[in-house]
């Protein structure tokens, strides 16, 4: 079984997230996570590797809202070029009910593990390209 | 990261892309061609789909008389003043960068014997497939006293373009204290909380300019409506004394409307020489997808839920507000979500494309006043011959300020996102 890689309690009280340099640089994301999860967020592989295909169908389901370019606009988040595991981390969150957002725990809740791995290497496969 | 292949399980539902790998029904036939009448969020977004996702293997030629798209979805916005009418119309250059042909004409009808669609003057493209999503027909004959001849003086405003602007003047130029009247249609219709935010934003507006003596009547024939307690909860909140909603026991009926004179006639009141009156009548499949045979006496058109395949044709497929898409709303999100159900569908079919099983899902935000934003939604999939609800969400009343405003921000990232999606 996938371990759920994320923890609500007990860490870093400060809110500083061990995300690693890579992240560090992915304001966007670094933004979207210290919003999202006050605490910590300690990221595990899943062990799925992701299917290319699925993830680019479910993916179709995402870029409703979230831009593939990677362009954030308002309240919706950019998305792409994350680190596969926080990709996971951050989707089992809202599958399990961790984060509250009902849209996201609509769209998240009906995903496989194999589906969020898929979703995790599309989305980190891709640049931000836009404006 | 361990590395390791494993096969997607496609489950119990793997039956739709099993069946599309065995044997596409026009390989080897040339190249396969899509034909899409209506460039709204369901045929722009099919169309573009097919069209980049076969990289050139697809002939996508999209159907649409006009040059630029004027959304339906947030003209309550711009009625409110929140947004320019520039800011809600799109135009459909970047549709032919993804391979996309564009014929701006009008499609006058669909010859389903010999797989063509005939244009208004007589041309006939032939098709493969084609994607019918012509949006809605408005049914003039619904509110007695109120027809065509008179959309001008009675705005609809429930197709986008010039009425939506038509509405927005007549709004502006109410008179403070004056009497508006909104109609709101039966079901089903186009976008469930559509009139209601309608009501927000006109409250909104005379609000902001000192019209507070203004009264806004509705007049319902539903006895309940989408989001209806956050919506009366929010007009209480912001607009007091403002709007009165008054559903069929309380007005008895819509008994007719004189354009002439400016009034409503129910079975309980008489409103006269109102200000302005907001007619959106009941609605009905576009007029080619009637004509062709896809609609039954509902006036909308059953499709096969796991496909969006017309339920009467199987060469046609049928999107969005045209649709009878069991528990799925009318909205641009969700003729969006069905649309990329079908480009995968007819990928499958015309070129052996892989397909997963659909899945469907909606999302509808509401903007009651600033920063007061609800939403509701739903995720769906095909279910005992219809598009099942398998999980719904609504705005809570006790929602925090802060809540509402981050759904508000949603909305508008919302916005941008899906007119890239469908547009971009």
């Amino acid at each position: 079984m996938p371990q759920i890689g994320f923890r609500r309690t007990g860490v870093r009280p400060g809110g500083t997230m061990p995300l690693g340099g890579a992240v560090a640089c992915l304001a966007a994301l670094a933004a979207f996570l210290c919003q999202a999860l006050p605490g910590s967020a300690h990221s595990t592989d899943s062990g799925i590797e992701g299917d290319p295909a699925l993830g680019a169908y479910l993916s179709s389901e995402c870029v409703a809202c979230h831009q593939a370019s990677g362009v954030q606009v308002a309240g919706i988040p950019a998305i792409v070029g994350w680190p596969r595991d926080q990709f996971v981390a951050v989707m089992q969150s809202y599958r399990d009910g961790h984060r509250d957002n009902p849209v996201m725990h609509n769209v998240a809740s009906r995903l496989t593990d194999e589906e969020i791995a898929a979703l995790a290497v599309h989305f980190g496969n891709l640049k931000p390209t836009g404006q | 990261m361990r590395i390791h292949r494993r096969d997607f399980v496609l489950g119990a539902s793997a039956t739709i892309g099993l069946t599309t790998l065995a044997a596409p029904a026009v390989l080897g036939q040339g190249k396969p061609r899509v034909v899409v009448i209506g460039g709204g969020p369901g045929g722009a977004t099919a169309a573009k789909y097919i069209a980049r996702d076969s990289q050139g293997a697809i002939d996508v030629t999209l159907v649409e008389p006009s040059r630029s798209y004027t959304t339906c979805f947030h003209s309550n916005l711009y009625l409110g003043g929140y947004r320019s009418y520039e800011s809600i119309t799109h135009g459909y250059d970047k549709l032919a960068a993804h391979g996309v042909k564009l014929v701006h004409a009008a499609a006058a009808a669909i010859d389903r014997e010999k797989k063509q669609v005939a244009l208004a003057d007589g041309t006939r493209l032939g098709y493969d497939r084609a994607i019918v999503a012509p949006g809605i027909d408005l049914k003039y004959d619904s509110v007695p006293g109120w027809g065509r001849d008179h959309e001008k003086t009675m705005p609809h405003a429930w197709k986008p373009g010039e009425q939506t602007s038509l509405l927005k003047a007549r709004l502006d130029a109410v008179p403070d204290g004056g009497v508006i009247v909104v109609i709101a249609p039966p079901n089903p219709y186009r976008c469930p909380p559509g009139p209601y935010e309608r009501v927000s934003m006109m409250a909104h507006a005379l609000k902001q300019s000192g019209r507070t003596k203004c009264k806004i009547f509705v007049i319902d024939p539903k006895d309940s409506f989408s989001k209806q307690g956050l919506f009366q909860q929010g007009w209480e909140r912001h607009y007091p004394g403002m709007v009165e909603w008054l559903g069929p026991k309380t007005h008895d009926g819509l008994k007719s409307v004189d354009p002439a004179s400016g009034t409503v006639k129910t079975g309980f009141e008489s409103y006269e020489r109102c200000a302005l009156v907001n007619v959106i009548p009941a609605q009905m499949a576009g007029q080619i997808a009637r004509d062709a045979g896809l609609a039954n006496e509902t006036g909308f058109c059953p499709v096969k839920p796991e496909s969006m395949q017309s339920a009467n044709d199987a060469n046609l497929y049928v999107l969005g507000d045209a649709t009878i898409a069991g528990d799925m709303p009318k909205s641009s999100f969700a003729a969006n979500s069905q649309a990329k159900v079908a480009a995968l569908m007819i990928r499958g079919e015309l070129q052996n494309a892989r397909t997963f099983p659909a899945r469907y899902n909606n999302t509808c935000w509401s903007l009651i006043e600033t920063d007061d934003a609800v939403k509701v939604g739903g995720r769906y999939e095909a279910k005992d011959g219809k598009i099942a609800a398998v999980e719904t969400f609504v705005s809570k009343t006790d929602e925090t300020p802060e809540t509402r405003r981050q759904t508000q921000a949603e909305n508008m990232g919302w916005y941008a996102g899906i007119v890239t999606d469908v547009f971009g």
